[in-house]
């Protein structure tokens, strides 16, 4: 697993924002001219450890290699000893977590809500101000939205200042009203991604699904406001037990109430946080019965949908489907069974969540 | 909930179609229909509608905005002009006996484009604002005056970022220094096949030893070229109609596994010898039977053919956006994102206006290179090309499918506003959107074989197709 945290040091008592730059990537700033009050150069590698500089920094990380980090914008919160790597520079999977409070509580939830909130904004602005060219950033929670009078204008300046870059939001789109259409329409709109979670068409089974009495209502209202503001959607549908055999309705749901979707991703279930509390009333194993996705995924793609499915390996998808199970899974919580070797479509598969036991896993599951 | 006006046809023992604006569709029986005008819905009944976006209860609310959404995908948007059809000669080497372009004899003179004209497409050319050009060059047969294409394509080359073109040739005669020109990885071929060589022999070379030529030609295309940068149709004649096996050999046999049966088009010279509309019924009969034969042949044997045309209209009824077909959406407004420009350098609508002005019936001209596009002229055409608010059309349930010819319209009956319901193209739209429904509720494994191809996905099933029951 990819190392999200580094233990770090530094004099500074408040927390700061840092780019790390080894000799190369520090010699390629003077000569474009790019350097920022944020960059900090390396100046030493000792046993287990390198210090970066600059003018005002001083930082040390350990146990950590140097080109794993060149480049990564790093959090350092000198309190807790902790460098979070808010920017890693090698990857495609990097997220602002922007609170952990939610207003929902999903039966299958990954990352279970807290109430405290730290407002990281500032931080978070700057981190994506040095993001490496064309990035795409994902921004997610807890529930973002609830602090939308701070999230649309940081993604608004991000995106003006920074034009290479763009935005995947996650939200349960329940906060927003007719008047932010205003503000929603002023984004670039093929920069920002809305990921939006929707479970059934019936309004009681995913109001059951994600814990909130109304919240279907209210989804409907924000993807209404969303489609009002031209906004890019993509639709998320976890599949479980409690949604599966009701799945083509809810395709057909999609294709006439939500046809504005730019695509629909059906997602496995991870096997973390209320998710691995709740596997065995939820998980669905799709390798035994695929059906209902299949039939939910034609009904969809015949009405002009893009459908995919998130987390599938690929070797538990029918040959018919498997052209839609693209590698998905963020690469720092991505494993291959060692089993998985020599299969002839590793490079274009999920591969399975780090977390995922092998006796929560598939009936069918094997080499291709 | 208030329900969108719905259209509905049929009457079938398996009940009616229903369709709304936005190009939604369901099935229900005699009896829904009885509740629906009455206003007694029940409450299963507007439970269906609501899951098909039939109704909405407050402007603004998701249901109202997605169908709001779906209706305006539904309709074709006018694009930049960056689509040009150039006809550098009338002249041709064949004579078919339907010929659809008004030809002029080989060693005619004066139906070249003149040193001026040339000099007056390229300037038309050079005001387009679009950076991405697609060119078809029609004729007579283009590859006579292969020095103008060479002209217009170093021309659109070095003037636009990305450019296509499309030589529309009979491959009845190919020089080297044709076959030069195709090679360019820019330059694709279109070509007529109608079918096995018999056919091809009496409508279209007359002579077997020519159709042997042109046949040679077309398997080198395929083979030098690329089965990708070549394209042929039949025209089918009514009157004589090919052998479906034959013609399906013909192509499956160059790996082409498209065919799109052309009927003889009514302009032209074609016109000649034929009543305005009688042939329709027959037509829509060889088209179905046609279709039908496909089904049957792809699930005994796999085979993957499709007929363009079916699976066109079969698009269009799923989904929006099948807009890529010319001929057919809605609205269809002319001189918009492409143009005919004839041998005499006068700008058409669309190629079938340019063969109907020709013979002198009516003068569909929408203005000149030299001085540009007559925009009074073709705005009056454009008034007419939509059928969103015809009144035969208002109450079809194939209105959000369909499309409008106002070019037929006129060959055929000379007049713009005969009645739409009773045209050679409303029959023959009629009976295609009535197959494709037909087979889309059929509930059998061989036509959800072939309908799961064309429509591009992995299983046709009923769940695809929403009945009340």
């Amino acid at each position: 697993m990819i190392p999200l945290q580094i233990a770090a040091s530094t004099p500074s008592a408040d927390p700061f924002i840092a780019r790390l730059n080894s000799e190369g990537r520090a010699f390629e700033l003077e000569r474009t001219n790019g350097r920022t009050p944020f960059d900090v150069d390396l100046e030493l590698v000792g046993s287990g450890k390198l210090v970066y500089r600059s003018a005002s920094i001083e930082l040390e990380l350990k146990s950590v290699d140097v080109n794993d980090v060149d480049g990564d914008v790093v959090f350092v919160n000198p309190a807790r000893g902790i460098a979070h790597r808010l920017v890693r520079a090698g990857s495609a999977h990097n997220t602002f977590l922007i609170t952990e409070r939610c207003d929902q509580l999903c039966v299958m939830c990954s990352q279970p809500p807290k109430r405290g909130h730290v407002d990281m904004f500032p931080y978070f602005e700057a981190a994506a101000l040095l993001a490496p060219k064309g990035a795409v950033l994902g921004v997610s929670g807890g529930e973002p939205t609830l602090f939308k009078g701070q999230l649309l204008p940081f993604l608004e300046r991000v995106l003006g200042q920074r034009p290479d870059l763009s935005f995947h939001v996650l939200t349960n789109a329940q906060h927003f009203d007719v008047d932010d259409v205003r503000a929603l329409s002023r984004l670039p709109r093929d920069r920002v991604t809305w990921g939006v979670p929707l479970y059934s068409s019936d309004s009681e089974v995913h109001d059951g699904i994600v814990g909130k009495v109304g919240a279907f209502h209210k989804l409907a209202e924000g993807l209404a406001i969303l489609a009002r503001s031209g906004a890019t959607l993509e639709l998320r549908t976890v599949l479980m037990t409690r949604n599966v055999e009701a799945l083509p309705a809810l395709a057909r749901f999609v294709a006439s109430h939500v046809p504005f979707a730019t695509s629909w991703a059906i997602m496995q279930l991870e096997n973390i946080g209320y998710g691995r509390l709740n596997w065995a009333e939820l998980f669905h194993d799709h390798s035994q019965r695929f059906e209902p996705v299949g039939e939910a995924i034609d009904l969809a793609r015949s009405r002009g949908l893009d459908v995919w499915l998130y987390n599938f390996p690929r070797c538990t998808v029918p040959s018919d489907y498997r052209q839609l199970a693209p590698p998905t899974i963020s690469d720092w919580k991505r494993r291959y069974p060692a089993g998985c070797d020599g299969c002839a479509e590793k490079a274009e598969c999920s591969g399975l969540f780090e977390w995922h036991t092998d006796d929560r896993g598939f009936t069918r599951f094997g080499l291709l | 909930m208030k329900i969108w006006p719905l259209r509905f046809r049929g009457g079938a023992s398996d009940g009616y179609l229903f369709s709304d604006d936005a190009g939604g569709f369901f099935r229900a029986d005699a009896s829904f229909l009885d509740r629906y005008v009455s206003g007694g819905l029940t409450a299963r009944d507007k439970a269906f509608l609501h899951l098909g976006g039939h109704g909405f209860e407050e402007a603004g609310d998701l249901a109202h905005t997605s169908f709001a959404y779906r209706w305006s995908q539904r309709q074709a948007i006018r694009t930049e002009l960056g689509y040009v059809i150039l006809v550098p000669t009338l002249r041709c080497n064949l004579s078919c006996t339907y010929c659809q372009v008004s030809r002029a004899a080989e060693n005619a003179r004066g139906y070249d484009w003149s040193e001026e004209t040339t000099g007056a497409v390229l300037r038309y050319l050079d005001r387009l604002m679009t950076s991405d050009v697609k060119i078809e060059f029609q004729g007579g047969e283009p590859l006579l005056r292969l020095d103008l294409l060479e002209k217009v394509r170093t021309f659109c080359r070095r003037r636009f970022t990305s450019s296509k073109f499309v030589v529309c040739t009979n491959m009845q005669r190919m020089g080297a220094e044709a076959w030069s020109f195709l090679d360019a990885p820019d330059t694709f071929v279109s070509t007529s096949l109608d079918g096995d060589s018999a056919t091809h022999t009496r409508q279209r070379t007359q002579s077997a030893s020519a159709t042997e030529g042109f046949l040679s030609n077309l398997d080198q295309a395929l083979e030098r070229l690329g089965a990708d940068k070549v394209s042929a149709l039949p025209t089918i004649d009514i009157d004589d109609p090919p052998d479906f096996d034959e013609l399906i050999e013909a192509y499956s046999s160059r790996g082409m596994r498209s065919i799109y049966l052309r009927p003889i088009n009514h302009q032209g010279f074609a016109r000649r010898a034929r009543s305005v509309d009688a042939d329709i019924e027959r037509w829509n009969t060889l088209h179905r039977q046609f279709v039908e034969h496909l089904i049957d042949l792809n699930y005994r044997t796999g085979a993957g053919l499709e007929e363009y045309y079916f699976s066109q209209c079969l698009r269009r009824a799923l989904r929006p956006g099948a807009d890529e077909h010319v001929d057919l959406r809605n609205p269809n407004f002319f001189g918009s994102d492409y143009v005919v420009i004839d041998h005499d350098g006068k700008l058409y609508p669309t190629d079938e206006a340019r063969m109907l002005s020709r013979i002198g019936r009516i003068d569909l001209s929408i203005g000149d290179v030299l001085t540009g596009m007559a925009a009074e002229k073709r705005d009056i055409l454009n008034a007419a090309s939509l059928n969103s608010f015809e009144p035969d059309c208002i109450h079809c349930a194939f209105q959000p499918y369909c499309g409008s010819d106002l070019i037929d319209d006129l060959s055929r009956y000379g007049r713009s506003d005969h009645a739409r319901s009773s045209t050679w193209f409303c029959k023959r739209h009629t009976s295609v959107f009535d197959h494709v429904f037909e087979l889309m509720y059929r509930g059998d494994a061989a036509a959800g074989h072939s309908l799961a191809q064309w429509s591009g996905i992995a299983n046709w099933g009923a769940h695809l197709v929403p009945k009340l029951s």
